[in-house]
């Protein structure tokens, strides 16, 4: 059997573990990036340099603290991530989402803390002076002009979660895990590394289609006066 | 005036009958952290439709002062009054779409069109889009940026200059009778700046605002000021028109300040035009028709004669009284400017008059490098 014949006879399966990969990362990702921007809004200052033990100044805590966090658990070995979640969430699609979520989060927080922080001062001065409220402001004329490095950081998560996804198998999660965890786990038999090979390139697949995916995106929502 | 006149150093000649727009009352500001008061005590008046220029050194108090008006620095005490109305405690938001605002960088809204940048303030204030477009339109012209070419660019598109009009344009939006200005002209290149300069004096004799405008050069501020006032570590030391605060500064400081080049800065402040200049009369390539102020024909005694191109140009002197007119190059000024520009004009072009020209370029009148140190006579009945 040549690695063509492979293809064709498992095509279905192949199809739809790279469906379900996709679609895994693209909750994950999606929930991760609604969680990590929403924080980050919430935790922007509006000043630099926050007077001590006002709102701003909590709320510059809360940031860093969450950035020291969400990198931290970044750091944590996947493997272990998911075995630890086993006793709480179980087997399956639950734990494999989760663990892809809490990985995804410190990317874009800190994108999204970075976006937020570098708009120049004399726009926000200006909105001030012409009378924008702080939420206003935020929302109108911060959020925009911060999203293209908000959505830099959301790319660069994508990419990550669908290899890290790939760890998934180990729970039972879905995708292209299932595929090389069962080729390595009998490597040498019949087949086995058309399994880690068809893996692989699958993972590739769905990259490139997340790629395609994010420049539709960007097209879309970067405001014209900022497109690069 | 108002009950505010008790301070000490202001002169107000010019003033008077004209109520005060922006009254600051006593007006303090200490930072967080900070035993100094950043500004002390500040009382000061100005006058509805007048340009008042903040000056001093840095650190002086002088932004502090401007954002103390609209409140994006909260006072630490005193009273701000608006057209009479205490605006110290009001909703600063709502207060500021009610004063106009311009930075030194524009700070235009880089992702909105210059069209929706200038319609910000009237679209939070609730007109509807057809009355926001036209006004955009309508101020894009005033600053002098065609409308249809420039209403859906982007702030990048354009130039420090251009981005610098559309802000004084959007400030100008809702029409609001204060503006506040921080150096808005800080950043720009000179001659873009001067020709700002002339073009906002323009715009204001059109529009009549109330303006309070932050610079840190003293020809600025005595080329656009109705008043200067002068600023030292918190402190107002001088408040008065600009020839006053030239010609008397109210103290050490003050004077110190303005420097030992005050006498050459007040030559920007006589205009040719309310001068009494010497007779000048042109020659067209050998007639001899006599126009601008000549006396009479002919008569070449004492009176300087220009020889002139077809469009009655002149081009170069063909009689001078009690000097060689071959030897003598000729410069010319137009009659808009200022004694600063002729004197300019001389040293540049190493004569020792100049021909002062109107609008088409025609000879108006001589001003001679003697009649500045032996008194300028300014011209009746030309205020």
């Amino acid at each position: 059997m040549n690695y063509l014949d492979y293809l064709t006879s498992n095509s279905e399966q192949i199809l739809f573990l790279t469906q379900a990969h996709f679609l895994v990362v693209l909750i994950a990702v999606g929930v991760g990036s609604a969680i990590s921007v929403a924080l980050g809004l919430a935790v922007s200052t509006g000043e630099p340099d926050p007077p001590r033990f006002s709102l701003d100044w909590f709320a510059a805590g809360v940031r860093e603290g969450g950035l020291v966090f969400t990198a931290a658990l970044l750091t944590v070995p996947s493997l272990a991530l998911y075995a630890l979640f086993l006793p709480f969430t179980g087997l399956g699609v639950t734990t494999a989402i989760v663990v892809l979520v809490i990985y995804t989060l410190y990317t874009v927080l800190r994108n999204t803390v970075a976006g937020l922080t570098t708009v120049d001062r004399a726009v926000l001065e200006s909105a001030r002076g012409l009378g924008y409220g702080r939420l206003r402001r935020l929302l109108t004329i911060q959020l925009p002009l911060a999203w293209p490095v908000i959505l830099n950081g959301i790319r660069v998560t994508t990419l990550i979660s669908i290899s890290i996804a790939v760890v998934g198998a180990v729970v039972q999660g879905p995708g292209l895990g299932i595929l090389l965890i069962n080729g390595i786990s009998r490597i040498g038999a019949a087949n086995s590394f058309y399994q880690v090979l068809t893996g692989t390139l699958f993972c590739l697949v769905v990259a490139a289609v997340f790629e395609i995916f994010f420049a539709i995106v960007q097209r879309l929502t970067i405001p014209r006066g900022i497109r690069v | 005036m108002s009950e505010t006149t008790d301070q000490p150093v202001v002169e107000t000649p010019h003033g008077a009958g004209k109520p005060d727009m922006i009254v600051l009352e006593g007006v303090e500001k200490i930072y967080p952290g900070s035993t100094q008061p950043a500004v002390s005590e500040l009382d000061l008046a100005i006058p509805q439709g007048e340009i008042v220029m903040l000056i001093g050194p840095s650190g002086c108090g002088k932004t502090t002062t401007l954002k103390m008006i609209n409140r994006l620095i909260e006072p630490t005490s005193g009273r701000i009054l608006l057209d009479g109305k205490d605006v110290t405690h009001v909703n600063g938001d709502q207060l500021r779409r009610e004063i106009g605002y311009v930075i030194q960088q524009g700070g235009l809204f880089p992702h909105f069109s210059i069209a929706d940048n200038i319609g910000v303030v009237p679209k939070m204030l609730g007109w509807d889009k057809q009355r926001i477009r036209e006004r955009a339109d309508e101020l894009l012209h005033l600053v002098g940026l065609e409308p249809s070419t420039f209403r859906d660019r982007y702030p990048r598109q354009l130039s420090g200059g251009q981005q610098q009009r559309v802000g004084v344009a959007r400030a100008l939006a809702a029409d609001p009778p204060v503006m506040l200005m921080d150096e808005p002209f800080g950043a720009i290149d000179p001659i873009t700046r001067e020709r700002l300069q002339e073009e906002f004096l323009d715009i204001q004799r059109t529009v009549g605002k109330t303006i309070a405008f932050v610079t840190h050069d003293l020809q600025e501020a005595v080329k656009l000021g109705d008043k200067i006032a002068v600023f030292a570590t918190g402190r107002l030391e001088q408040y008065a028109d600009p020839d006053t605060v030239l010609t008397r500064p109210a103290n050490d400081f003050v004077s110190d300040f303005v420097g030992g080049g005050a006498a050459v800065r007040r030559l920007s402040l006589v205009e040719l035009a309310h001068l009494e200049l010497h007779p000048v009369e042109t020659d067209e390539a050998g007639t001899s028709g006599a126009t601008g102020q000549g006396t009479a024909a002919g008569s070449r005694n004492g009176v300087a004669v220009a020889e002139v191109d077809g469009s009655g140009r002149p081009v170069s002197w063909r009689h001078l009284p009690d000097r060689d007119a071959a030897g003598t190059p000729l410069v010319t000024v137009p009659i808009s400017g200022s004694v600063y520009d002729a004197v300019d004009v001389m040293l540049d072009g190493c004569a020792s008059l100049v021909a002062v020209v109107d609008e088409e370029g025609r000879a108006q009148g001589v001003l001679h490098w003697n009649d500045l140190v032996g008194g300028l006579r300014t011209r009746q009945g030309h205020a």
